[in-house]
């Protein structure tokens, strides 16, 4: 039980800055979806109207089929989890846990079992007489987790939960998140800027910007078809590499050329192509797209000079000048490259996105007017 | 070396700060224990060589007798028979003084607690205006204002009566209030307040439950503050009393000083009885009261 719907809901604070733009949104029972984007894109207003933190200025913001838009917190059965954890500090970390029951008036024998149920699951049950403020940031994080759980609510909110950690504490926790999803068998909403936390805790992302929905789709989705732009750059490691140039359309076929390089696009998405002949793109080759082993078939070779050679450990960044471009791979380390070499690359044209240079929707995945 | 000097320093200049607050204090209550003509007399000496409680039990049996021109210097050695005709007002104006303080505090706290707590934490039209003319008020010397309070409380017909002195007392330390627990509450992260609301608190639970009990050393500051300018104002006292009904401690107390004649010791006993409920009060809650004044400063 638990179905959020977010019908053509806006958000204006009274200073006049619009912080959601006509959001339309169904999360499903049991999902997890992450709200993805850089600061001030909106997603915590999205999550805070959840929570009824914050006012429904335009729209409908249901839970299954009833509207909440005036609902207050209290009558919400959701639970939170803050970036800065937002603990009681003048509470014992016990108390911090049992307050939400307390709160909701449960016997005290009920309250004892699950805060003791729910220190156990996240390993803190010798910290349960601490105070907030003798905790590692860790420990407080997860004192964090349990205050939400051990509510067992139909929604739990999770507002960058793991931004304060060190990274390896993030990643371990990441796991530990996406565990307790599948224990719990409840709505989970995601808000993060952070896209490896999106890819691999969500069902569904929803990438924002500047209080407007730009894509939502599974984590595939999302990175393999971008839907403009924006997202394409938002996600990947290190970021998407663009090139302008102009689409050739001839004999059927699909090229996509800028000076001397032309890039052959293979039949499956030239096809989608077709209408757009001797239109100015952008095109965005993923940082892992290229191979550099043997000589590239016609149409897929890519030659560049390497201006810097970046050792990441398991692979090499290496940053090439295409055509007075600067451009960023990700490459094995069985072939030695050294800053000033020339190297000819192959682009896995199969996965090239091609963006309108206008207005920066893909051509392949958004319907563009010819 | 240098260690040393500096310490060295440090000490001497803590001792003449503390010699310079502490010394009227001393010599207020030395004088309270000696009589006129001990203190009166030449040298004067910080310790009283005939310690006496004469003057303190003036005080306390002051009611009992009735003092006038022709009787003012009969019988009290103590004083040299110097007791002021008003004598006998003090301790129920001290009474008046304490029921005006502590009916200030409590209506400080249930006033200016949501209101800082709304100020802080719930966006709505006009709250920095709201609390800019807060601020503003203070900016405002009283004497300016003793006019217009006086012909408001004649208008009321709350002259001479505690409840005109409650009602300005609070106009003027209000708004110091609302400003010192406002900006402890800035303090507090927002997400506290979301997530004691998230946890099932209502504005009014999150108020008492989360934000009260975390704020204990400024509502400490609020306290003392309002009871003790209340407990200590006389401007306003003096225009809006007129009969012992009303009047409090500092003005009965002033009035000492334009009697017939004047009893240093006397007076300096009231002194003594006067400050002893604001010691009381700083002595109790003295862990809270140096973290609560810098409480705006600092973050809690």
């Amino acid at each position: 039980m638990a179905r959020i719907k977010f019908e053509r809901v806006s958000k204006r604070y009274p200073n006049g800055f619009k912080a959601l733009e006509n959001l339309n949104l169904d999360i499903q029972d049991k999902e997890f979806l992450v709200l993805l984007g850089p600061s001030g894109c909106g997603k915590s207003t999205t999550l805070n109207m959840i929570a009824g933190l914050e006012d429904v200025t335009e729209g409908n913001l249901f839970f299954d089929s009833a509207v909440v838009n005036a609902v207050p917190p209290h009558r919400r059965d959701v639970a939170m989890v803050f970036q800065s954890y937002a603990l009681y500090p003048h509470k014992s970390v016990y108390e911090n846990i049992a307050f939400g029951l307390r709160m909701r008036k449960h016997p005290q024998d009920e309250i004892d079992r699950r805060v003791r149920d729910a220190a156990r699951r996240l390993e803190i049950e010798p910290l349960l007489e601490r105070r907030p403020n003798q905790l590692s940031g860790g420990q407080r994080q997860r004192v964090a987790l349990g205050r939400a759980l051990v509510r067992q609510p139909s929604v739990f909110l999770m507002d960058e939960p793991l931004s304060n950690l060190d990274a390896a504490l993030r990643i371990s926790m990441r796991a530990e998140i996406k565990q307790l999803h599948q224990a719990m068998h409840t709505t989970f909403v995601y808000v993060t800027h952070d896209q490896a936390e999106a890819l691999t805790l969500a069902d569904r992302i929803v990438v924002m910007r500047e209080g407007v929905v730009q894509q939502i789709g599974s984590p595939d989705e999302i990175y393999e078809r971008a839907h403009n732009m924006f997202v394409a750059s938002f996600l990947g490691n290190p970021p998407i590499n663009y090139l302008d140039g102009q689409l050739e359309v001839g004999n059927g076929a699909v090229t996509f050329r800028r000076g001397g390089l032309a890039l052959l696009i293979p039949p499956e998405l030239a096809q989608k192509l077709t209408a757009f002949a001797g239109r100015e793109v952008a095109i965005g080759i993923r940082a892992e797209d290229v191979s550099e082993h043997g000589a590239p078939p016609a149409g897929q070779a890519l030659a560049g000079q390497i201006t810097s050679v970046l050792p990441v450990g398991s692979d090499n960044f290496l940053e090439i000048e295409v055509d007075r471009k600067q451009l960023f791979f990700r490459v094995g380390k069985e072939v030695h490259h050294k800053v000033g070499d020339s190297v000819v690359l192959a682009v896995n044209v199969s996965r090239l996105h091609v963006f309108d240079k206008q207005g920066g929707q893909s051509l392949i995945w958004q319907k563009v007017q010819a | 070396m240098a260690n040393l000097g500096r310490r060295a320093l440090l000490l001497i200049a803590s001792i003449a700060f503390l010699a310079y607050v502490l010394a009227p204090i001393a010599w207020l209550v030395s004088s309270s224990f000696q009589s006129e003509s001990e203190l009166t007399s030449k040298p004067p000496h910080w310790i009283p060589h005939q310690p006496t409680l004469e003057n303190f039990a003036t005080i306390f049996t002051a009611n009992d007798r009735v003092v006038t021109y022709e009787t003012r210097s009969e019988g009290v050695t103590a004083t040299s028979g110097f007791v002021p005709s008003t004598a006998k007002y003090l301790l129920p104006a001290m009474w008046n003084s304490f029921v005006v303080a502590i009916t200030v505090v409590v209506l400080n706290l249930l006033v200016s607690i949501p209101a800082a707590y709304a100020m802080a934490k719930i966006r709505f039209i006009g709250r920095t205006s709201s609390i800019y003319f807060m601020l503003v008020t203070r900016v405002i010397p009283d004497i300016a204002l003793v006019v217009p309070f006086f012909l408001f409380i004649r208008k009321l017909g709350l002259l001479d009566n505690l409840l005109s002195l409650i009602i300005t007392y609070l106009a003027i330390t209000i708004p110091f209030s609302v400003f010192v627990l406002l900006s402890y509450f800035e303090s507090l992260p927002d997400e506290l307040d979301k997530a004691a609301r998230v946890d099932g608190c209502s504005r009014l639970q999150t108020l008492l439950r989360v934000f009260l009990p975390l704020a204990m050393p400024s509502l400490v500051a609020v306290m003392l503050f309002s009871f003790l300018t209340s407990w200590n104002e006389f401007l306003l006292a003096l225009m809006f009393t007129q009969t012992p009904a009303a009047q409090t401690m500092p003005i009965i107390v002033a009035s000492f000083t334009s009697d017939f004649t004047i009893s240093f010791s006397f007076i300096n006993a009231a002194g003594v009885v006067a400050i002893i409920p604001p010691v009381i009060l700083a002595v109790v809650f003295e862990r809270y009261i140096v973290s609560g004044l810098t409480a705006g400063a600092v973050k809690g």
